[in-house]
């Protein structure tokens, strides 16, 4: 009989214990199956929602961050002169103010917004559910915009509802116009979080809204390069103003990575450790015990003739097989896991709705086979010195004797 | 209570939700973290001006500056020094930590008002000097946060008043967090039960043939049932009082963790009495059960089965 | 008082010789089952050697050891100590899978066995299903799977009553008169009484030979 069958046999013989240690497996490898995909979670699905946006540089102020942007000077010609390089695709500006919306009427609550400016009538990856998108050329009457799902829902707007739009610079006291513009679509956009509340227009549109001439500013300028060019591209926009910082979407992820992200990843690393801890402490527990049942019986077979070697090759095999089987298990009640704990932190405010926090990828699961089986080896060490160890002829004695 | 804008101006993934002291006076700090510091002149290459107006700085800025108390540091709104001014440093302060920017440097320093409208108002426009990003409000009455808070937002349409006591609806940031370990740790908890089981149906196999014998020579199953429990309550209490002691330590270890790599005064985890209380609450119960559950199978057998005949 | 140190054999010098058949008796905590467990590579002498088929034993690895154990020595004890979850064929075939047999020879010997030991009808039955005396047989047979140069049987009839223990005596006759040299530790009178050679020991000592 093999190793594996013998170990087999042996998990066998006390199926109650074995369905509980399995079960236990199940449950603590799916918690860190989980805190595996949190580790990457967020970075994998932000990262998707930053490609999905059509872009993959993004130029801003030098004394900005993505978080805060705060104009870039002259943006128009440098969006120009950017458009102009042999290595760019396309571009798009990016302005974004706050103000209030509230449907015509005297008497209207006005709802705080966001208003979004962009070149870009496709907005970067936003979906549009009713309605039309953006215009892509200059536009008679009044401004169009798009707004969100909720903002729609929340003020019954459909395509061709009015609102009346003033912004409210942060700083600035100013009076700014109020402006009547029309809804020409209703859609989702890329990194809006569930409650938030967005306006898009077109930069003409945002430069009405406040109250000054297309005055050629930007917070952000968006760029396409041309495919295999991102790293020329890159240096290349660089070359053309100093005064601006030019990122990557790999350098925007790890901005991001550095700031919001940390927290997730650190909890993942503390739990996945702690996991792993646990499920070192529980496998060893019941290998001991287990070994402690059977001292007889594992003398007996030295005894025999059985080599230390096969003795440990037997409970390598019965921790391999518990850990195996339970962690086997936990990939789809971890996947059941992830959905639930996934919706969970997606309640967080401002977290973008097409966020996820956990994603699979097929390396987190071999990283998880990989995690678990050294655990069960490692767990499996001490059983294995007891059985190895001991004296053959003072256990038969005692066994005898008990 | 903290009186605001419609919208704060900001851009990140969560919303900037600083942790206020419930001081009657706008907080400069938030415009003055939006500045750069131009330019430190240590203070022996500059006289001495105690005239100049005082300004306090972060722990974190001043190690970053190699700055001191005494030294005179000039502040700008941009690199290019627009509207720069000389200010003295009185001090240095630790900043308040805030859960909700653990992350970033607190590259930051706080001034009166006066001083930091100086520099941040752009004299082109009038009403410049008139606007504040925030006003703190401490109430005679702050049981009476929500409501005044309701009253207030009703009364000026354009302000959004929000109480510093943490939202009941379940959005705020810290609920959800919660909600997310709980459901971590009841995913533990049912784990270990897993596993607890298993080793209690372990311990009452190797025991099989004393209950056997015990029950030969006339001891009752509700005598052992007792016994079982008694045992059970003991090992659980143990190892709950041991698990407390063990959470002790290591929030100890798990805060030094955090604290040095995000250089924060801010505590991660702690362990309070309701925490513990609760951990006892539950792990009691389960480890009695456990063993319970492991035993019963083996008391309902048959005598001699028990002793192998 | 303090414990100290116990001499369980001093000055034992004894020589088994294939198709010996020897019986070593004599009061409890005498040292027999210590003897037993060095003539069978189980323990390691504190002083004085072992020599088993011409090798010296203190000098081989442990791995060696195991390896005579295995091939040319056989254990029976007196708790069975058969493994519960396989069933009588796969206690007797497991010793043979470990010392390399093939398959076939495994499984034509593992029938011979049981059918020498009078079980062929028990094959698939597990230990707990088997009486004492059946679970001592299947031990022997277990014992005998790789065809051991010698036997040794520690209490073969300890647990077994005086009917059983008689059977079980009859069937090491039979091993016996088959080529194995045998070695018993036994307090069974009538096991005693079959074998060609007799120790008897006390404190740790061979008094009569």
């Amino acid at each position: 009989m093999t190793a594996w069958g013998l170990a087999w046999r042996t998990i066998a013989r006390s199926p109650a214990r074995s369905v509980l240690a399995v079960a236990g497996v199940t449950v603590i490898g799916a918690l860190l199956f989980n805190m595996l995909l949190l580790s990457r979670g967020l970075l994998v699905s932000f990262r998707d929602l930053l490609d999905n946006a059509g872009y993959d540089i993004r130029v801003i102020a030098a004394q900005g961050s993505m978080a805060h942007r705060p104009p870039i000077a002259d943006a128009t010609s440098l969006a120009e002169a950017i458009a102009r390089l042999p290595e760019v695709e396309s571009i798009a500006l990016v302005r974004t103010d706050l103000g209030q919306v509230s449907a015509p009427g005297e008497n209207a609550a006005w709802t705080p917004i966001e208003l979004i400016g962009m070149t870009d009538s496709k907005g970067g990856g936003w979906t549009i559910v009713k309605g039309s998108p953006l215009p892509t050329g200059p536009s008679a009457g009044e401004p169009p915009v798009v707004v969100n799902t909720t903002l729609a829902s929340m003020l019954h707007l459909e395509p061709g509802s009015r609102l009346r739009l003033r912004l409210t610079s942060a700083g600035s006291a100013s009076a700014l116009p109020l402006v009547t513009v029309r809804v020409i679509g209703v859609g989702g956009f890329a990194f809006e979080a569930s409650g938030d509340l967005n306006v898009a227009t077109t930069m003409a549109g945002f430069a009405v809204a406040h109250g000054t001439p297309a005055d050629r500013q930007a917070e952000m300028v968006l760029v396409a390069s041309r495919p295999g060019a991102a790293a020329p591209a890159l240096a290349a926009i660089a070359r053309l103003r100093p005064d601006v910082r030019v990122l990557s979407n790999d350098q925007v992820m790890a901005q991001f990575n550095e700031n919001a992200f940390s927290y997730f990843r650190q909890i993942s690393a503390v739990l996945s450790s702690m996991t792993l801890a646990f499920a070192f402490l529980l496998i060893a527990t019941l290998l001991t015990m287990s070994v402690n049942q059977r001292l007889g019986e594992v003398a007996a077979l030295r005894a025999l003739g059985f080599p230390r070697r096969r003795i440990a090759a037997n409970l390598l095999w019965e921790s391999a097989l518990l850990v195996g089987i339970g962690g086997t298990a936990a990939i789809p009640v971890g996947g059941v896991l992830a959905i639930i704990l996934d919706r969970i932190l997606r309640q967080m405010p401002g977290v973008p709705a097409r966020l996820h926090f956990f994603v699979f990828e097929p390396r987190t699961v071999v990283l998880h086979a990989a995690l678990l089986a050294l655990t069960g080896a490692v767990a499996a060490l001490y059983p294995i010195w007891l059985a190895t160890r001991l004296p053959i002829a003072a256990t038969l004695r005692r066994e005898i004797l008990s | 209570m903290r009186i605001l804008p419609p919208r704060l101006p900001v851009r990140t993934v969560y919303p900037i939700i600083e942790a206020v002291p419930a001081v009657n006076r706008a907080r400069a700090s938030a415009f003055a973290a939006a500045f750069v510091i131009a330019l430190a002149v240590p203070a022996a290459m500059a006289p001495t001006a105690p005239d100049l107006p005082p300004m306090l700085i972060s722990r974190q800025l001043a190690e970053q500056e190699h700055l001191h108390a005494g030294d005179t540091v000039t502040l700008a709104q941009d690199p290019r020094g627009t509207r720069a001014r000389q200010f003295r440093v009185a001090g240095t302060y630790e900043p308040t930590p805030d859960p909700m920017r653990f992350t970033a440097r607190r590259i930051e320093a706080r001034m009166h008002l006066p001083d930091l409208m100086a520099i941040a108002a752009d004299p082109a426009d009038p009403a410049a000097s008139e606007s504040l990003s925030a006003i703190n409000l401490r109430l005679k009455h702050p049981e009476d946060a929500v409501r005044f808070g309701s009253a207030l937002n009703a009364r000026a349409p354009g302000l959004v008043v929000r109480p510093t006591v943490r939202a009941r609806d379940g959005s705020d940031p810290f609920a959800v967090l919660e909600r997310f370990h709980v459901a971590v740790a009841t995913v533990t908890v049912l784990g270990s039960t897993a596993f607890l089981l298993a080793l209690m149906v372990m311990r009452a196999e190797e025991r099989r043939e004393t209950i056997g014998i015990i029950r030969l020579i006339g001891i009752s199953q509700r005598s052992i049932l007792l016994e079982v429990l008694v045992e059970g309550m003991l090992i659980a209490v143990a190892g709950a009082l041991f698990g407390i002691v063990l959470a002790v330590a290591t929030q100890g270890l798990v805060n030094h963790f955090f604290q040095w790599r995000y250089d924060t005064a801010l505590v991660f985890v702690r362990v309070t009495r309701v925490i513990a209380l609760q951990s006892i609450a539950v792990s009691v119960p389960l480890g009695i059960l456990a063993g319970l559950a492991g035993s019963w199978a083996l008391l309902r057998r048959d005598v001699l089965a028990l002793v192998g005949r | 008082m303090p414990a100290g140190a116990v001499t369980a054999l001093g000055d034992v010098d004894i020589r088994v010789d294939a198709h010996d058949y020897v019986a070593i008796t004599g009061p409890s905590g005498c040292g027999k089952s210590t003897l037993l467990h060095i003539l069978g590579c189980v323990d390691q002498p504190t002083a004085g050697s072992l020599v088993f088929e011409g090798r010296d034993v203190s000098t081989l690895k442990e791995s060696d050891r195991s390896r005579i154990r295995l091939t040319r020595i056989g254990f029976v004890f007196q708790r069975f100590f058969l493994l519960p979850m396989l069933t009588a064929w796969e206690n007797i075939e497991l010793p043979q899978a470990e010392a390399g047999a093939a398959k076939p020879a495994r499984r034509d010997r593992t029938r011979e066995l049981l059918d020498y030991v009078g079980l062929a009808g028990r094959r698939d039955h597990r230990p707990s299903q088997l009486s004492g005396g059946e679970m001592q047989r299947v031990a022997i047979a277990r014992a005998l799977a790789n065809r051991p140069a010698l036997l040794l049987a520690d209490e073969p009839t300890g647990e077994l009553d005086e009917e059983t223990g008689a059977q079980i005596a009859s069937l090491f006759d039979r091993v016996h008169g088959d080529g194995t040299a045998i070695v018993v530790v036994t307090h069974n009178p009538a096991v005693a009484a079959r074998a060609g050679r007799h120790l008897a020991m006390k404190s740790g000592r061979v008094i009569t030979s």
